[in-house]
């Protein structure tokens, strides 16, 4: 009963993973570029959201409204500085390297390293829990999962069915000839960065709704996040919900069975065979060899 | 309809094309054929705007093009057939020949321009669904034209449409080429078939080692052993 | 030998401040900032003998320091084993940990680079929930290390520590300066420049990648046990901190990756300019500074301020001995002044240089005819035919449903000079690609002077007597034209020393007309030159065949004669030579024999004259109807 009461509440906070993933996969797949500064996006945005609700008194999920713009515009800024230096893809990581300590040392600065938590009468979601059957979910880890639903199905629909959507694919398989039936590699690069700091942003404010803050947190998701993307196969929308969801199923069983150590572990040991044995993803499905 | 005039073409410090002239006229087939390694891919690259000529002209039904970059040159009106078709392979054939509508020109009637790559196609149709990457060599050849039609271009650049095709398939290719041409749309095709290319042609250029060594009306250049020792390098 | 001769100096020399140090009157609080300082020197020089010196990057620093660190603290501190057993400990782990990560990471021909940064910024936090969940280890609580019994002698603690990491950091630059002269430093150098040039050159990539990140592991493991000492008290979120890779990373591409002195430079600035930050109160922003420091040198600098300073000394040292004694007079605290003198030496050696004229090689004369010139139609003088060299048996290769090759046959005997022809799509890369043993067969077999080309790893294929040269030349940047080539004899299938290969390197060059070149680098080459290096790099390899893939691609006339010169010098040195070539007319010049590629399929196999009027190569070439149209 509890491994699988463990098992749901870790598939739900699985979704969450793929939405923090989803931003990080994209970018690198199809725009060849590692942009660590959407964890500090992700940071920004949760502190945000724990800041203005506090403030001003409003539900959390208001302060979307500061947030989601916020960080499409700061998404797409550094992209649009990737692009002007044709920067390679090392040098991306490097860079944004730097930018997420910058962006972490600020949030401590303004918000001190102990850890901020907002108040139950800030917070209703806090504290409220959801019965479905036998089991119990928090309303924070219920409502992450449904928001990554929407979000992540939203973008994959997006991407199968909109004209926009069929750019991108274009774009990620073959800029150059893409490129002759109109597609701006410049407009297509800023616009997708755009969209992933948008939902890093979603992200950070789901986060801060069932969990405590420090700035420290932000490098605490890297291991997480890297598992969900290289699982569920760099740049594959789909995969990367499936790979979260499959990594927050671990992650609660194993807390559960074996002990709360042994979940990197068992992360880790995934991710190295799933290097070994697939590169290319578990969940890579269109893959046709050439 | 084109005009080149005078084009050098370099990759870093290499030469591909020396002072290149050539014209294609409104609704004509011109080709364009040479020995491999003439530079006859990269004159379509610099049509298209996927690669940048250093010095010269390429005009466009008057406009000139030759500093555009590829996803602006497309909306004069040009379209291209890579070398080696370069489908979009995880994508589905329906999905390839949406992208080919994608500029704003060409979206709003992408209904209609399906039906007609259907009617010129038909096994296209058939395939709807399937991935582009897993079609045979021909039908990916169908599906490269078909992509370039959808964004209905009054020139169509084809660069080697019969490579790697068996002939019956070639055969059905080039008819469909010349049913376009029919259409209106002005066709300048760079092959590397010499007897095709000058059959569906009206004029030929021959390009060798990055210049135009000779040109003339197809009828013409058929009979000439020049084309033949130039094509087999002698 | 200067270096390691400079290397002891400055250890001893260091060694002075603090065996001297109450005679002196050297202020204790100095001896601190210098053993930060190398502990910093340890941990950035190791850092760089992977990731400076062959490019892969580590973001996994801390997993060493830590491990280190953690090794100590909880053997010496918590069971009272002794602490250079402990120290030997860590740096054993450390060595097993490289040992998991290289073999794994780097066994992944496809995810190079960018997957091995990344699994090593994974690594310190899996180490690090380990370390805190495990009551064992640390258990979150922390654990404190005692001082240990040091000589009597020595002075206080902190001078015995003092020492202790001056010794492991002279160490660990003497190690790096070691590698960057030898061997292996040459093959990291050539790993970081054309990592799949230098295997085919054969270079056991693997092997050299593996040893290095183990000597970086062990490195900065050692490291991490001094470390425990000087903070005293080990716990999981001061020791596997992302700072550790930061400011590794910052102190290495602001001193210079490249070479082994940079790290040092790099160290020595930002730890000064942390420093008088947290005096002046402006701790908070020492992160803030160090990003935007590293997001400016990726953007501005990559390569680092030892090169630059190396190119302008006099001007950079004057720089900050001026100021460093200006501000002397200003502000009474010595490091301000030396803070600033070294940003002063800095800016002056990062101001960018007015633009030199780059000396021009002889220029090759342009053409400008119309017509390519007439066709010379000597033949080259008949070869006594010798043994079989190359046996290709009935290969086929697919790639998913495409068949780009089937069922070819072909011998190549010594002496021969076969010409690889075919249109477009024929297959002829294909078949090149596996006889340099980058592809295998799909079916059938080829062998090399007996050898069954299957189954070898890549560098091993060039040790049995194939050379390939590449369409687009790929040089090692940061190496001059004689050792690009040397790099081929050190390496090859008899390899010799630097010193040796180098002079033998001059033979090829000479073959190939580079004499005179021998000093330049590859970027002030031009393409004609770039190829002909590539040739001789291939032919220092001693070859029993050379495979020229397009090698005349991009040449004008008057180049391609030259050559063709070369080709068939490099020819009477006896060694066997499969051109691939679209002209045709070069090919008809050289070959001894022409094998003709249709879709795949071999169409014909003989002398160049027979070759050029069988009538199936006429229709292959000018089209399918061309045959029926001459009957």
């Amino acid at each position: 009963m509890i491994t699988v009461q463990a098992a749901l509440s870790g598939l739900l906070l699985g979704g969450l993973y793929a939405l923090m993933a989803a931003g990080v996969s994209v970018t690198w797949g199809v725009l060849r570029v590692i942009n660590l500064a959407l964890f500090g996006m992700m940071l920004i945005s949760a502190y945000l959201t724990f800041a203005v609700a506090t403030a001003w008194g409003v539900d959390p999920l208001v302060t979307l409204l500061v947030t989601v713009p916020a960080m499409f515009v700061l998404g797409g800024l550094v992209q649009l500085t990737f692009d002007a230096l044709k920067i390679t893809e090392l040098n991306s990581l490097l860079l944004s390297f730097g930018l997420l300590i910058v962006i972490v040392q600020a949030v401590s600065n303004i918000w001190s390293a102990d850890f901020q938590r907002m108040a139950a009468d800030v917070n209703p979601y806090a504290t409220e829990a959801v019965h479905i059957g036998r089991f119990v979910f928090p309303a924070p880890t219920l409502l992450a999962f449904g928001v990554a639903i929407l979000v992540i199905g939203g973008a994959h629909l997006l991407l199968r069915r909109t004209f926009a959507g069929r750019a991108v694919r274009a774009f990620a398989e073959d800029r150059t000839v893409a490129a002759t039936f109109g597609i701006d590699h410049r407009k297509v690069g800023v616009l997708l960065a755009a969209v992933a700091g948008a939902i890093a942003a979603v992200a950070g404010m789901l986060f801060s709704l069932g969990n405590a803050l420090t700035p420290a947190t932000a490098f605490e998701w890297f291991g997480t996040v890297f598992a969900v993307v290289i699982l569920g196969g760099v740049g594959q929308v789909a995969g990367t919900l499936a790979a979260g969801l499959l990594v927050g199923l671990l992650s609660g069983v194993v807390s559960v069975t074996l002990s709360p150590a042994a979940s990197p572990f068992v992360l880790f040991s995934a991710i190295i065979l799933a290097l070994l044995l697939r590169p290319q993803g578990l969940f890579a499905v269109r893959t046709v060899v050439r | 309809m084109l005009e080149i005039d005078d084009l050098d073409a370099f990759y870093g410090d290499a030469q591909a094309l020396w002072g290149v002239s050539m014209e294609v006229g409104a609704g004509e087939t011109v080709a364009v054929i040479g020995p491999n390694g003439a530079g006859k891919t990269t004159l379509v690259q610099c049509i298209a705007g996927m690669h940048r000529g250093r010095r010269g002209r390429i005009t466009v039904d008057g406009v000139d093009v030759h500093a555009l970059p590829a996803h602006k040159v497309c909306a004069y009106g040009v379209a291209t057939v890579p070398e080696g078709r370069r489908v979009f392979p995880t994508m589905t054939v329906f999905d390839n020949l949406c992208v080919g509508a994608y500029r704003r020109a060409a979206r709003a009637t992408h209904r209609a321009e399906l039906d007609r790559v259907h009617q010129l196609f038909p096994r296209l149709a058939q395939r709807a669904g399937q991935l582009a990457g897993s079609l045979s060599g021909g039908e990916q050849q169908m599906l490269a034209i078909g992509r370039a039609l959808m964004a209905r271009p009054r020139l169509l650049l084809l660069d080697e449409p019969s490579l790697g095709l068996a002939p019956v398939v070639t055969d059905e290719v080039f008819d469909a080429i010349g049913t376009v041409n029919g259409q209106g749309v002005s066709v300048l095709l760079v092959e590397q078939d010499v007897d095709r290319a000058l059959e569906i042609s009206t004029r030929c250029y021959l390009l060798a080692e990055g210049r135009v060594v000779s040109s003339g009306p197809s009828a013409t250049l058929r009979e000439s052993d020049e084309v033949r020792k130039s094509v087999l390098g002698l | 030998m200067k270096g390691l001769l400079g290397i002891v100096a400055g250890v001893v020399g260091l060694a002075t401040l603090s065996l001297y140090r109450e005679t002196i009157g050297f202020p204790m609080f100095y001896l601190v900032l210098l053993t930060t300082m190398l502990f910093w020197v340890t941990q950035a020089t190791s850092w760089n003998i992977l990731s400076g010196f062959s490019g892969y990057f580590s973001f996994g620093q801390a997993a060493y320091v830590g491990i280190g660190a953690y090794s100590t603290a909880v053997l010496y501190g918590r069971h009272g084993v002794s602490f250079y057993l402990t120290v030997l400990v860590g740096a054993g782990l450390c060595a097993v940990l490289a040992l998991a990560m290289g073999t794994i990471a780097f066994r992944l021909r496809s995810l190079r680079g960018e997957i091995f940064a990344l699994l090593t910024l994974a690594v310190p936090f899996i180490l690090a929930a380990l370390a805190r969940i495990n009551g064992d280890i640390d258990g979150g609580q922390g654990i404190i290390v005692p001082i240990p019994e040091f000589p009597a002698g020595i002075g206080l603690f902190q001078d015995y520590l003092y020492l202790l990491t001056l010794v492991v950091a002279g160490g660990a630059v003497a190690v790096a300066y070691a590698i960057y002269h030898s061997r292996f430093g040459w093959a990291l150098r050539a790993v970081h420049d054309a990592e799949d040039v230098a295997e085919g050159l054969g270079v056991a990539t693997f092997r050299y990648k593996l040893l290095a990140l183990t000597a970086s592991a062990v490195l900065g493991g050692i490291g991490g046990s001094l470390f425990a000492l000087q903070i005293g008290f080990v716990a999981v979120d001061s020791i596997f901190h992302l700072t550790i890779p930061l400011f590794v990373i910052v102190m290495s591409v602001l001193g210079g990756r490249t070479h082994w002195f940079g790290p040092v430079v790099g160290v020595a600035l930002v730890v000064l300019l942390q420093d008088r930050l947290t005096a002046s109160g402006l701790g908070e922003w020492q992160l803030i500074a160090l990003g935007t420091i590293l997001v400016l040198l990726v953007i501005a600098a990559p390569e680092g301020m030892y090169a630059r300073i190396r190119s302008r000394p006099l001007v950079a040292l004057a720089a900050a001995v001026v100021v460093t004694a200006v501000l002397w007079f200003v502000r009474p605290e010595p490091l301000d002044a030396l803070l600033g003198g070294l940003i002063a030496a800095t800016a002056v050696a990062m101001w960018p240089r007015r633009k030199r004229a780059v000396p021009v090689t002889a220029p090759v004369p342009a053409q400008t005819d119309a017509k390519p010139p007439e066709v010379r139609v000597e033949r080259p003088p008949p070869v006594e035919l010798g043994a079989v060299v190359v046996e290709v048996a009935h290969v086929a290769r697919y790639f998913g449903g495409v068949r780009a090759l089937e069922d070819v046959s072909l011998t190549i005997r010594e002496g021969e000079i076969v010409g690889l022809v075919g249109p477009n799509g024929s297959g002829k890369t294909t078949l090149v690609s596996m006889l340099s043993g980058t592809l295998r067969p799909t079916r059938g077999t080829i062998r090399v002077a007996g050898r069954d080309l299957a189954g070898l790893p890549p560098h091993k294929v060039a040790h049995v007597g194939i050379s390939r040269t590449y369409q687009i030349p790929k040089p090692f940047a940061s190496m001059t034209v004689r050792d690009n080539v040397a790099m081929a004899l050190m390496f090859g299938r008899s390899p010799r020393p630097l010193a040796v290969a180098r002079r033998d390197a001059t033979e090829p060059l000479e073959t190939v007309g580079l004499g005179r070149l021998a000093d330049a680098y590859p970027a002030s080459l031009n393409l004609h030159q770039r190829q002909l290096l590539e040739i001789a790099r291939a032919l220092a390899a001693d070859p029993k065949v050379l495979l020229l893939d397009e090698a005349l691609a991009g040449l004008n006339p008057a180049e391609i004669d030259n050559a063709v010169e070369v080709i068939r010098r490099v020819h009477e040195g006896g060694v066997s030579i499969v051109i691939v070539e679209h002209l045709l007319r070069v090919v008809n010049q050289l070959a001894t024999r022409i094998v003709v590629l249709d879709r795949g399929t071999c169409l014909a196999d003989d002398e160049p004259a027979k070759v050029l009027a069988d009538p199936r190569v006429v229709s292959a070439y000018l089209g399918r109807r061309a045959h029926a149209r001459d009957r």
